[in-house]
């Protein structure tokens, strides 16, 4: 069985207290944890010599890359505003569509191509951004990201109906976000419906972009 | 190299980005060492410490146009660092090879002040401390290695200060059943 600090204790090791604000039967324990504190090793950590040599080979090599003032140029967000010219026969046209997509969607099951994307609920300082996932064979699904410490547990999804989606709303800051759903707690995937970024590694996370105007995977 | 040293994060960034690459080893002269103990503390070993800071540093060049507020550099750095140092706790576990050992550079290093049985508890730390969570060891590392406070840390997260207290008391315990399984 786990033996776990007095929460007293924990406010000694988090420097709320002192030993001596401690009950006495408690002060061989906090002696005890502040021990453990005493051991961190808080020494320098020096890197090589060349270290800086070898980033600043690779930053110039970088800047030189032909492709890279085009990469940026893909890349980097960008605000795009659409006037729209609102015409009488344009707003009946768009009831008529959403009242067929609405039947099809009571009608039909989700398909798998349809993935997961973000989407803008509501603004405010945080914009509520909803995940999306279709997985049949799931037991469970979460997501995990950038905004909450990449915390598998954090956020799980709930499934929606009997057709295999599962989904999630949250509360995202503004800002830029990467992503991934993690399928039975093992298998990472991806955003089906998002372009991936490069984790560093050879896999690939989702990210999307969180604005005053909404949100938008990238 | 004075005057560059001395100006700020954010004409330094400006200068990059206006097209003066070598102003970028003031950024890397300057956080180097800062941010090498936290990426050593999160991966347990120097030479991955020394890939995830290049690493960082790299990234942080290549996105610097992203950069909203340049004159906050540096915590967006950390930011770039601390997903490099959880992407590489993923790609381990992935790989079923999850942090182990310390490198004897990093692992409770000669102090001239020391004794073998400080020398020794410092090494059984260092061990325990790559058995917790990413987040629990982000935050104890933040903690008590590199000194700050709740309050900052929540900064530099986005993390509340509850979460991260929270957080750090399961690390405290599960920092002693780890020693006691240890010694």
């Amino acid at each position: 069985m786990t033996e776990t600090f007095h929460s007293l204790v924990k406010r000694l090791l988090d420097g709320e207290l002192s030993l001596s604000d401690l009950p006495p039967e408690l002060r061989g324990e906090g002696a005890e944890a502040l021990r453990l504190l005493g051991a961190v090793d808080r020494a320098p950590v020096a890197l090589s010599a060349e270290f800086e040599t070898r980033v600043m080979a690779e930053v110039r090599r970088r800047a030189r890359s032909p492709i890279r003032r085009v990469w940026r140029g893909l890349v980097e967000p960008r605000d795009i505003e659409l006037r729209l010219r609102v015409r009488p026969w344009v707003v009946w046209g768009a009831a008529l569509a959403a009242a067929a997509a609405v039947a099809l969607l009571l009608t039909r099951p989700p398909q798998a191509s349809e993935g997961a994307r973000p989407m803008r609920v509501a603004a405010g300082d945080s914009v509520y951004v909803r995940f999306v996932l279709y997985a049949p064979t799931a037991r469970r699904v979460a997501v995990a990201g950038t905004f909450n410490q990449w915390d598998q547990t954090a956020s799980p999804l709930a499934r929606v109906g009997a057709g295999g989606v599962w989904a999630i709303t949250l509360a995202l800051p503004q800002g830029h976000h990467q992503y991934a759903f993690v399928v039975d707690g093992a298998q990472w995937v991806p955003d089906p419906a998002a372009p991936g970024v490069d984790d560093g590694f050879g896999r690939r996370n989702s990210m999307v972009a969180v604005t005053a105007r909404g949100a938008r995977i990238l | 190299m004075g005057q560059r040293e001395q100006a700020t994060d954010g004409e330094v960034v400006g200068a990059v980005l206006a097209g003066d690459v070598e102003q970028y080893a003031v950024l890397v002269h300057r956080y180097r060492d800062r941010y090498a103990r936290f990426a050593a503390r999160m991966l347990g070993s120097l030479d991955a410490a020394e890939d995830a800071v290049q690493d960082a540093f790299v990234r942080a060049f290549d996105q610097l146009a992203q950069c909203r507020e340049p004159a906050k550099f540096a915590g967006w750095l950390f930011l770039i660092l601390r997903n490099r140092c959880f992407a590489e706790q993923r790609r381990r576990t992935r790989e079923g090879r999850p942090l182990e050992v310390m490198d004897e550079a990093i692992a409770g290093p000669d102090r001239p002040d020391g004794n073998v049985e400080q020398m020794e508890q410092a090494h059984a730390l260092e061990r325990a401390l790559v058995g917790l969570t990413p987040e629990q060891r982000e935050v104890f590392v933040l903690k008590h290695v590199e000194g700050l406070a709740y309050e900052e840390i929540a900064g530099m997260t986005g993390a509340t200060v509850a979460s991260l207290k929270m957080r750090m008391h399961r690390a405290y315990d599960r920092l002693r059943e780890l020693l006691k399984e240890h010694s």
